[in-house]
């Protein structure tokens, strides 16, 4: 680029959407044709809920644009063989060359069939998480529309890194893809881990600080002082993965020790199923003629459908009924004149050994606490109050509960999850004002709205895209290599849906093979894109040594990393700053992104490529052509796959479908449909618009950010306390598998309870290392987990030097944090290099001491470890990824896991 | 009038470095560089632990240190409070880096280059010449709040008038205004909270304040804060050795002690023999090497003529000045038995001497230096170095007996008087209290001013009255320990004044703590 060509704008606005909390706005200062300087876009302050704001990441931008280390043209590999320590030998190449090698291998595929001979698609592609490279990737999503079957199967830590049990069991209980706290208006948070201020983004960042500046009350339960604990009122520090312990002793509390009239009654009779009555099978009790579920009411006081009218529900009691059960696979049971309790009166009971004396054991948190915590969450409810949002008067319960990472993930996430949805439940908090709610939905359809998505199901809860499990319907032959239909109901079958199967299966699959699954193959073309699995997923060594088989592999390269040192093509796509994209902004999307606007914005280049990097959408554009599927991809995009359908009621911008398009010309038109879906049709500005003002948004009402008025309106309940639809489905689940003589899932099956029990979760790790890896778990004395750092979390920035040096300026970043008395029995001190081994790996870093942290848990922030990506393989950072095993034992019914390991410590050098 | 001055809202950071970066994008400072930062900071011990986030900066000062020790005026202060570099005055000498107790100051004598090779795009267009090798700091985005008032906006309120860490902050924690303007942002927020400045007791009226609890600061009792002398994990908060003065700048204080010491009593002694021009010769060559190894320490050396521009208030200024009549008068002694002009010559000496005490009592960003009992101690210290030399000289040159033995009695007693002053200076500074590193290196290791250190080398200088060459060796052990001290003091003990919180912050409906002064302690 020539330096001196200063005849574009001086500033122009853009998006960053590096980490799932965005999109946010920006503005980019340009001098000389160089971007030089990221500001808040103050034009948006009005409309953004972070008021136009960027975080520390987006900063990152300008060095991450003329990082040096950036691979600037196409590369093909040289050397066959492949491997950690393997030279790729990659050379440079012509785009031309490097896209009909690429072409002709899918060109190969189309020919050989689609799918391979197991089953699975031949093609596969990966990309970062929560779908943000959707925002950087153009329209290679009407590429991959238009190809056919992709496997996206090989996560890049999905499972592993995301809130897996809240995806799963949020979108069935609330259509909450990701639980969130309604922080504007509540009162009390508790947070169990929620690492709220390094992952919440700019937006979770302002809301919670406007709730402190308020004088919200935020405890933080969690073994380590996080960023999020220093910010909140109390730090409670929890002995690793028994969160669902300290929630069960508060739903002791609420339903044992505290007066019923603390509680929503109303909210529990009309909008759960508490008042369900459970037959002696597990089921619910039904009107034989209508097999409704039955209810006791205390009108006519007599047992009568749940939407009878006039009804007045019994929570409590018990009654002699009659009536029928439906369980797995139709089985019936009729049922005359036997005593049935409603479900609520089955939660009583079934807490009623959780007391908070209890839990202290588990916990290591004084009993006092607990309760005075489950009290605190009472005090704060504000039973029977109302407040008017936007006209409307909805119920006021400003209490919520959070749930971080790996309190969500793996073995307890079902526990956690439904205590913490039940106990929004129990004072009527669910989806109201103050409350918690959902933010997004990704399994359930349409993606964009959530209101939309409640639709009518069974027994008067909503609607759930569960995979089948009935005979005849189950799906035996997986058309993905981690199976997600096969095994994981919850985790339907949306495009979503393959990226939240159990991803580490696939890697498993592909070292181990599942008995009566299908033969494991490797893809015959695999797409990588903002991710580098072979850092941050777990067993890093075992996901690389796989990575090294698959025969073609594609990377979008921005660097050289550790994953693309497999591949036999890199590709130079333009960075942030260098592409144009149009997409959607606003509504409520994770992780605290409520907005009361809704609309588009733009990604204006803020800067020429470098070098050979091209455009996405031109690569895109190329593949179809070379791949003969041009008219196809044109047709996705007119459909929408570029983010909004070109042809509306009142207009029609379609691209014509046989033609090679350019770049501004696909996103001029896709501007147009922008301007006129914002508009109902009245407006078209294209391109130019959006350059000059870089988004448009109309309102978008507050009113949609709960779902409890769309739940009135259709007369829905919440599915809980009871699960007895998973309980169904969890016993024909196994019926499916023992019949295909599948039985290494029966552990997971277990977890399909209509009401999670207590399953000593520390003790359930601790078991599963000793026998997998037949070592003595005492020699592994301390705990090892994890947290996200706000400057390195998703955006791929290790290699960035600015993001590291003021990274540094929070304590732990690159080092292992433990405390100061358990290191002093090791006589380690500040400083020390120690290396940290599990029973699958080892790694080494420098001693962090801080007194914010359990005396039996050890800390590595972030995910390093690198030995390709510049700058970072240089950084000498630990990582627990290399530590952490996959094993089915660690893997729960939503086939994810926690980031939670034992390990032991051992000085290997002075003081570093 | 105007006051302008930032609010930082301690229940509303969340230690994110939003700030930090906007920062260095807005002035492209240097890799390593931030003229705002925010620190993480923990008190108290597991299970019993809070944790703070704290943005600091160049604090702008009502009595900046770094103003008053600037040699060149290159520092300034305007109306409004800001405190000013001007780029082309300064010389490079880092005084304002160690009067500086917020640690604020640095010199960078490169090229910004984040990634080695070649400098990246931006990294050129946005290069500053003018900031090479000079001091460098936050200047509270001077040419935005200039820019603004220009064009009528209000600094706090728009944007294009407000420093870019401000502007970026997402937490809503910085807030930027005018202090004298009542209904300001800033006014209103501290009349609403409760506040701390940080390092308030060392009187430099910082503009940076925090605001800890929802109140007023009425009735407050005065807040001391805990010092902890070896917390854990707080690296980038702990007092840290200052590197930028090195053995290049402790050379000065050395030869320059030694020098005009020596000359003192070169002239003394020409009260009771012939004036030895060798001597003063000595003297002077010593205190030009001093000088010479300062030179060599300055970021723009060629610019050094600018050290005499602040004769007002730097003492480096008037250690400058005080060398002119020291080396006029002292070439004149080498030509000339007057004993006006070697009168001149060792009372300009005497006054180079007490410059150079006074420089280090001006550096309120080192501990070490900044008691008032530096003074005396470098002076004595000086003293004694040079009738340690003189001694030795004395001896070489075969003086009488009658000289010699007064030598030797003055040196003992000028010995007493360090080791008194000495330890009056150790014994205020434990009272007060200084970093732990400090302490550390003062009293352990090479100890150089111990009282067994002192008798030995009085020991000799007594032999002296029988042995003469003893009398040398005494001397020389004197000057030695003395080096050695001023060594240790200058790169060695020098740790700067670190950070500290007076209160950890209530966060939300939760209440605030006790603050922390890591790294300090009483001794």
């Amino acid at each position: 680029m020539d330096k001196s060509d200063n005849s574009g704008p001086d500033q122009v606005s853009t998006y960053c959407y590096q980490c799932v909390a965005g999109p946010d706005l920006l503005k980019v200062d340009i001098k000389d044709g160089v971007a030089t300087q990221v500001r808040p876009n103050p034009s948006a302050a009005e409309i953004h809920p972070a008021g136009g704001k960027v975080c520390v990441k987006a900063y990152g931008l300008i060095q991450k644009t003329y990082n040096p280390n950036r691979v600037l043209t196409p590369m093909k590999r040289t050397n066959p063989k492949k491997g950690r320590d393997e030279d790729p030998g990659f050379v440079a190449i012509s785009w031309d060359e490097a896209l009909d090698t690429i072409a002709g291998k899918l060109n190969k595929v189309r020919s050989d069939g689609l799918n391979d001979e197991s089953g699975f698609p031949r093609v596969a592609a990966s990309f970062g998480g929560g779908g943000t490279p959707t925002s950087y990737m153009g329209t290679f999503p009407a590429f991959l529309a238009a190809w056919g079957p992709v496997d996206m199967s090989f996560g890049s830590g999905q499972g592993v890194k995301c809130y897996h049990s809240e995806h799963l069991y949020g979108e069935l209980w609330h259509r909450a893809f990701i639980v969130s706290p309604d922080t504007p208006l509540a009162e009390l948070i508790i947070s169990f881990g929620t690492n709220t201020e390094a992952s919440s983004g700019v937006c979770g960042i302002k809301r919670h600080a406007d709730a402190r500046d308020r004088g919200i009350k935020r405890i933080q339960v969690e073994p380590h002082l996080s960023v999020t604990g220093a910010c909140s009122a109390q730090w409670v520090p929890i002995r690793p993965k028994t969160d669902a312990a300290f929630m069960f002793a508060m739903l002791h509390v609420v339903l044992h020790e505290a007066d019923r009239a603390r509680l929503d009654i109303p909210f529990l009779k009309e909008r759960t199923s508490s008042p369900y009555l459970i037959g002696p099978n597990g089921f619910y009790l039904r009107q034989k003629s209508t097999a409704k579920p039955l209810i006791w009411d205390d009108k006519t006081n007599k047992a009568v459908p749940f939407d009878t009218p006039g009804a007045e529900p019994a929570l409590e009691g018990e009654f002699t009924v009659s009536g029928i059960e439906i369980g797995a696979d139709e089985a019936r049971w009729e049922h005359s004149d036997i005593v049935c309790r409603p479900a609520f009166t089955h939660l009583s009971n079934h807490v009623r050994d959780f007391t908070p004396d209890w839990a202290s054991q588990v916990c290591d948190v004084p009993a006092d606490t607990i309760r005075s915590v489950a009290n605190q969450y009472l005090d704060h409810a504000h039973i029977g109050e109302t407040i008017d949002i936007e006209g409307m008067t909805l119920p006021f319960r400003p209490v919520a509960i959070s749930l971080g990472k790996t309190v969500n993930n793996g073995w307890g996430g079902y526990e956690c999850c439904w205590a913490r949805t039940l106990l929004a439940c129990l004072v009527g908090a669910l989806e109201v004002p103050g409350g918690t709610l959902g933010t997004t939905v990704r399994l359930n359809r349409p993606a964009d709205n959530r209101w939309s998505s409640v639709k009518q199901g069974p027994d008067g809860f909503m609607d759930y895209p569960m995979n089948p499990t009935a005979k005849g319907e189950w799906n035996a032959n997986p058309r993905t290599r981690h199976a997600h239909q096969t095994l994981i109901p919850l985790a339907a079958n949306s495009p979503w849906s393959q990226a939240l199967g159990p991803t580490h299966l696939a890697w498993m699959m592909q070292q181990q093979g599942f008995e009566n699954l299908p033969k494991p193959t490797t893809p015959d073309v695999w797409f990588v894109y903002r991710t580098n699995p072979a850092i941050s997923f777990w067993d890093t060594k075992a996901v690389s040594d796989v990575m090294a088989k698959f025969p073609f592999t594609v990377c979008f390269a921005y660097t050289r990393d550790e994953t693309n040192h497999m591949a036999d093509i890199l590709l130079p796509e333009c960075t942030d700053l260098e592409g144009l994209q149009l997409i959607r902004i606003g509504g409520s999307k994770y992780i605290e992104q409520f907005w009361d606007h809704q609309g588009f914005a733009l990604r204006n280049p803020a800067s020429k490529p470098l070098g050979e990097a091209r455009d996405f959408t031109w690569i895109s554009t190329e593949l179809a052509r070379r791949t003969g599927i041009l008219e196809g991809y044109n047709a996705a995009i007119n459909r929408g796959a570029a983010g909004v359908g070109l042809k509306g009621e009142n207009y029609d911008f379609s691209l014509d479908e046989e033609t090679a398009h350019g770049v501004e010309e696909v996103w001029d038109a896709v501007c147009r449909a922008a301007s006129a879906e914002v508009s109902d049709g009245a407006e078209s500005q294209g391109l130019d618009y959006y350059r000059e003002h870089g988004f448009r948004v109309r309102k978008f009402s507050r009113q949609r950010w709960y779902l409890y008025p769309e739940m009135v309106a259709q007369d829905l309940r919440f599915e809980l306390p009871y699960q007895e639809r998973l309980y169904r489905i969890g016993q024909e689940l196994g019926a499916r598998l023992h019949e295909h003589g599948i039985t290494w899932w029966d552990r997971q099956l277990k977890e399909y309870e209509p009401m999670p029990n207590w399953h000593d979760l520390p003790g359930l790790w601790e078991r599963a290392l000793s026998e997998h890896f037949q070592i003595e778990i005492n020699d592994f004395p301390f705990w090892l987990i994890t947290a996200r750092s706000m400057q390195y979390a998703w955006g791929g920035n290790a290699g960035i030097q600015m993001i590291h040096e003021v990274a540094s300026n929070i304590a732990g970043h690159g080092g292992i944090i433990m405390n100061p008395a358990a290191a002093d029995k090791l006589g380690l001190s500040e400083g020390d290099v120690v290396e940290v081994s599990s029973p699958v790996g080892k790694t080494q870093g420098a001693i962090v001491l801080r007194q914010g942290i359990r005396p039996d848990t050890l800390l590595m922030i972030g995910q390093f470890a690198h030995w390709s990506t510049p700058y970072a393989k240089d950084l000498g950072a630990p990582s627990m990824n290399e530590l952490t095993p996959m094993i089915l034992e660690l893997t729960d019914a939503t086939g994810s896991g926690a980031d939670l390991v034992r390990v032991a410590v051992n000085r290997v050098g002075g003081n570093a | 009038m105007t006051r302008w001055a930032i609010v930082a809202d301690l229940n509303r950071c969340v230690g994110c470095q939003t700030c930090t970066s906007a920062c260095k994008h807005a002035n492209a400072t240097a890799p390593g560089i931030q003229w705002r930062k925010v620190l993480d900071i923990e008190a108290g011990e597991f299970p019993d632990v809070t944790r703070a986030f704290v943005p600091v900066g160049c604090m702008h000062c009502e009595e900046p240190p770094c103003l008053d020790v600037c040699p060149t005026t290159a520092t300034g202060k305007r109306d409004d409070g800001i405190v000013t570099i001007d780029y082309d005055l300064c010389i490079g000498c880092a005084y304002c880096a160690v009067a500086c107790p917020y640690q604020a100051r640095a010199r960078v004598d490169v090229p910004n280059k984040a990634f080695a090779g070649k400098q990246m795009r931006h990294e050129t267009v946005m290069e500053h010449p003018d900031r090479r090798s000079v001091a460098q700091k936050c200047t509270f985005c001077i040419d935005k709040i200039d820019d603004g008032l220009a064009n009528g906006l209000t600094p706090g309120v728009d944007p294009d008038a407000t420093p870019a860490c401000v502007n970026s902050c997402i937490a809503g924690a910085l807030h930027f205004g005018d202090m004298d303007d009542s209904g300001s942002v800033v006014s209103r927020l501290l009349a609403e909270h409760k506040h701390f400045r940080m390092h308030e007791d060392l009187g430099t009226g910082p503009a940076i304040h925090y605001l800890w609890e929802h109140g007023t600061n009425r009735g407050e009792p005065p807040v001391s804060t805990p010092m902890v002398a070896d917390p854990v994990g707080m690296g980038g908060v702990l007092p840290q050795l200052q590197k930028n003065w090195d053995w290049r700048a402790a050379a000065n204080f050395i030869f320059g002690g030694a020098g005009t010491g020596l000359f003192l009593f070169a002239a003394i002694a020409t009260f009771f023999t012939d004036p030895v021009w060798q001597v003063a010769f000595a003297a002077m060559a010593l205190v030009a090497t001093g000088l010479f190894f300062v030179w060599l320490e300055i970021g723009r050396p060629f610019r050094f003529a600018n050290v005499y521009l602040h004769a007002k208030r730097s003492w480096m200024t008037r250690e400058a000045m005080a060398a002119l009549p020291f080396f006029a008068f002292g070439a004149a002694s080498l030509v000339s038995a007057s004993a006006i002009v070697w009168a001149a010559a060792a009372a300009s000496g005497l006054a180079f001497l007490f410059c150079q005490a006074k420089i280090l009592q001006a550096a309120k960003g080192i501990p070490a230096w900044r008691q008032d009992e530096i003074v005396p101690l470098i002076i004595s210290t000086g003293l004694t170095e040079g009738l340690g030399l003189f001694a030795a000289f004395a001896v070489i040159s075969g003086a009488n007996n009658s000289l010699l033995h007064i030598v030797s009695v003055a040196l003992m007693a000028f010995l007493a008087v360090r080791y008194i002053v000495w330890r009056k200076y150790r014994g205020a500074l434990g009272k007060k209290g200084a970093p732990t590193g400090t302490f550390r290196v003062l009293d352990t290791g090479m100890v150089k001013f111990s009282a067994a250190n002192q008798i030995f080398t009085a020991a000799f200088v007594a032999a002296g009255l029988m042995t003469p060459s003893l009398l040398a060796v005494g001397g020389l052990l004197a000057v030695l320990t003395g080096w050695s001290f001023k060594y240790t003091l200058i790169a060695r003990a020098a740790f700067n004044q670190g950070y500290e919180i007076n209160r950890m912050p209530a966060r939300g409906a939760g209440s605030s703590s006790p603050g922390i002064k890591p790294g300090w302690m009483v001794s």
